[in-house]
């Protein structure tokens, strides 16, 4: 049995417009869990609560085996945390954040360091102010990447990012996978990324966990199914559908939780079946939300 | 070693097939030989940028077709059944040719205009290789 | 580990802010040297003394309101708490660096002008025990910013505790000079120190405990500290 690198059980918070509720999340070590959800959904704030910025008022936290907030120095000793909202210090150059990363760190190498200052096309005697948002990020990265640390925490690493910048983050991000004994857990709206690299996909959307599985098994379940219905069938509501739009002749029914074979009923009821196909992570993505807000409201 | 695989997020299909297909190319051109031993599965990951599990789910399928073998801390290696390679390239002709026939029913294509098709482009392939 | 974190990141704030710390000294040392070689007319000693103070109290806001209130608003905060730290090791560095950082100039200023009085002598020796009590205002001063700073978290709140303070300056200078038993023998030849100019001075010290310990026990208690 893998250690889990990150252990979230029944955590919750709650504010005044908005709560955290009922998140149980499992990252074992080895591996990378996507975070995906709407803005506002509750990922920055499950994101600190790892980190121990914010005390959550339910549930328990464990990262790395150690209890959250309170055992959060000796997390972090070897966390790489780097979020959307965090910024270096703007009057000092790069060069300077580094040594003093160095300075605290013994497991800083000076070597990948530079190496990254070449990929990345960032120089150290430059000053933060003086670059642009692409190149913070990438230099923020930079100062978790050069640590090797055992996670990485990272919320929207690729957010703002030219293509090949982005490019450059994920061939690092993925580098890390090399080391069977590190792991990453990251938030991104760059859905994408998320399905080409994830090993896990936990989906979050208003507080609370709507999804959380492998990936290769969360693909599989959902299809698109096209049909071509003629005047006067009705389609029949089958268990694993969760929606379906007629227009015309023509009707789509979306699968969250297909089998094959799930769809034949239509053929029975006098549908044809045009095809069954795959759905990308942002189809999935944007269909999940419209269904659990169609619940809510329902 | 792994330079040629591509993995392309705009095709339709999911990621683990299209690097099962890959590896069975590979293995039906002969760049990779039966018995030869493979990248690791973590290995292939990072060099393809993709997550383990896909790579994971990959192997295990080409596993159960019986055209790798993974052993339990020494690796994977390309299954050592004779032919395999020809095999693979069997199963490809046989993909085209039954692609081939479906086009040529949605063209109206009847089987003996089908068949001389065939012998023009086999011409054409032969011209091209003696030049 | 190399070394406590929060003693790196005191460090920090060192290359961080020892430009205004040296330009607070070299204002104020000018400050004195107008003040004791302006010619001893009462204008330039006003004016001398004035500046002294301004160089304290000017460097006594800034250090809180750029190194806590302006290191959160510009998203340093995340950075520093993605070290290896916990809140309340942050806010002890915080704490002794801008408290550290103050006490440079102050020490330097304030023994620098005490120095002068014993050895020039322009303005009697009996002023010095109220020397010392103006002088510890900018301290108190000091802390509370810092104080607000930590615990309120905005900008907000940091300069509603600049403007008290600049405010109560005067107000409460004008209120010790009305106490008899304090300017009494500030003309005199020698320094007197009867118990109210104790008292006062063991409040200001005493305050300037009780505000960090307070400052300590909320910032223990936050539950979401970004």
């Amino acid at each position: 049995m893998t250690d889990l690198a990150i252990e979230l059980s029944g955590v919750g918070k709650t504010y005044p417009f908005f709560s955290l509720d009922n998140i149980d999340l499992k990252v074992p070590e080895g591996q990378i869990m996507g975070l995906i959800g709407p803005n506002g959904a509750g990922k920055s704030t499950t994101i600190r609560i790892l980190m121990g910025l914010v005390h959550q008022d339910r549930g328990e936290v464990r990262v790395l085996g150690h209890h959250m907030p309170a055992e959060q120095v000796a997390a972090k000793w070897d966390i790489g945390f780097a979020s959307e909202d965090m910024r270096l210090y703007e009057s000092m150059t790069l060069g300077w954040h580094m040594s003093f990363i160095q300075s605290i760190y013994s497991s800083w190498d000076a070597a990948y360091a530079q190496l990254l200052l070449k990929r990345f096309g960032l120089r150290a005697e430059q000053k933060i102010k003086g670059l642009s948002h692409g190149q913070r990020v990438k230099a923020t990265l930079l100062l978790v990447f050069a640590r090797r640390p055992k996670l990485l925490i990272l919320d929207e690493p690729t957010t703002g990012l030219d293509p090949v910048a982005r490019h450059e983050i994920l061939r690092e991000l993925t580098n890390v996978m090399a080391d069977e004994g590190r792991s990453i857990l990251f938030s991104s709206h760059n859905t994408q990324d998320v399905e080409q690299i994830s090993d896990q996909i936990t989906f979050i959307d208003r507080g609370r966990i709507i999804d959380s599985m492998d990936k290769e098994t969360y693909l599989d379940r959902w299809r698109r199914v096209r049909l071509e219905v003629p005047f006067g069938i009705d389609l029949p509501a089958l268990p694993g559908i969760i929606g379906i739009r007629r227009d015309g002749r023509l009707a789509v029914a979306t699968a969250n939780e297909f089998v094959p074979g799930l769809a034949n009923a239509y053929e029975s009821a006098g549908a044809r079946i045009q095809c069954i196909e795959s759905m990308t992570l942002e189809e999935i993505f944007v269909a999940n939300v419209e269904h659990s807000r169609e619940e809510v409201e329902a | 070693m792994n330079g040629a695989f591509a993995i392309s997020q705009s095709d339709k299909r999911p990621m683990y097939l299209q690097i099962m297909e890959q590896i069975k190319q590979r293995i039906a051109v002969g760049d990779w030989s039966e018995g030869q031993s493979i990248p690791s599965i973590r290995q292939l990951a990072v060099d393809l940028q993709v997550s383990v599990i896909t790579v994971k789910r990959a192997y295990l399928e080409l596993e159960r077709e019986g055209i790798i073998v993974t052993q339990q801390g020494k690796g994977s290696h390309v299954a050592s059944t004779s032919g395999l390679g020809a095999r693979l390239r069997e199963q490809e002709l046989e993909q085209h040719l039954v692609q081939a026939t479906r086009i040529a029913a949605m063209l109206g294509l009847r089987p003996r205009e089908l068949e001389h098709r065939l012998r023009e482009a086999g011409d054409r392939v032969a011209e091209k290789e003696t030049i | 580990m190399k070394g406590s974190v929060a003693g790196h990141l005191i460090l920090k704030d060192w290359q961080l802010y020892r430009m205004p710390i040296a330009l607070s000294i070299v204002g104020g040392v000018m400050s004195l040297a107008i003040f004791q070689w302006g010619g001893g007319w009462e204008g330039t000693m006003v004016v001398g003394s004035v500046w002294f103070y301004v160089a304290l109290i000017l460097v006594g806001t800034m250090l809180p309101l750029v190194g806590i209130v302006n290191e959160r608003k510009k998203q340093n905060l995340a950075f520093v708490m993605s070290l290896p730290i916990s809140p309340i090791q942050y806010t002890t560095s915080k704490l002794v660096s801008t408290v550290g950082m103050f006490l440079v100039p102050w020490l330097t200023l304030t023994i620098s002008g005490l120095m002068l009085v014993e050895a020039r002598g322009i303005v009697p020796r009996g002023s010095i025990p109220m020397m010392l009590i103006l002088d510890a205002m900018p301290f108190v001063g000091l802390c509370i910013i810092t104080g607000v700073a930590l615990v309120g978290e905005s900008e907000g709140w940091g300069i509603a505790a600049n403007v008290f303070c600049n405010s109560s300056y005067g107000l409460v200078w004008y209120f010790l000079s009305r106490v008899p038993a304090l300017m009494v023998n500030t003309k005199g030849p020698v320094p007197v120190w009867n118990s109210t100019v104790l008292s006062v001075l063991s409040a200001e010290f005493g305050s300037i405990v009780l505000i960090l310990g307070l400052t300590f026990y909320l910032q223990s208690r936050k539950r979401d500290f970004i």
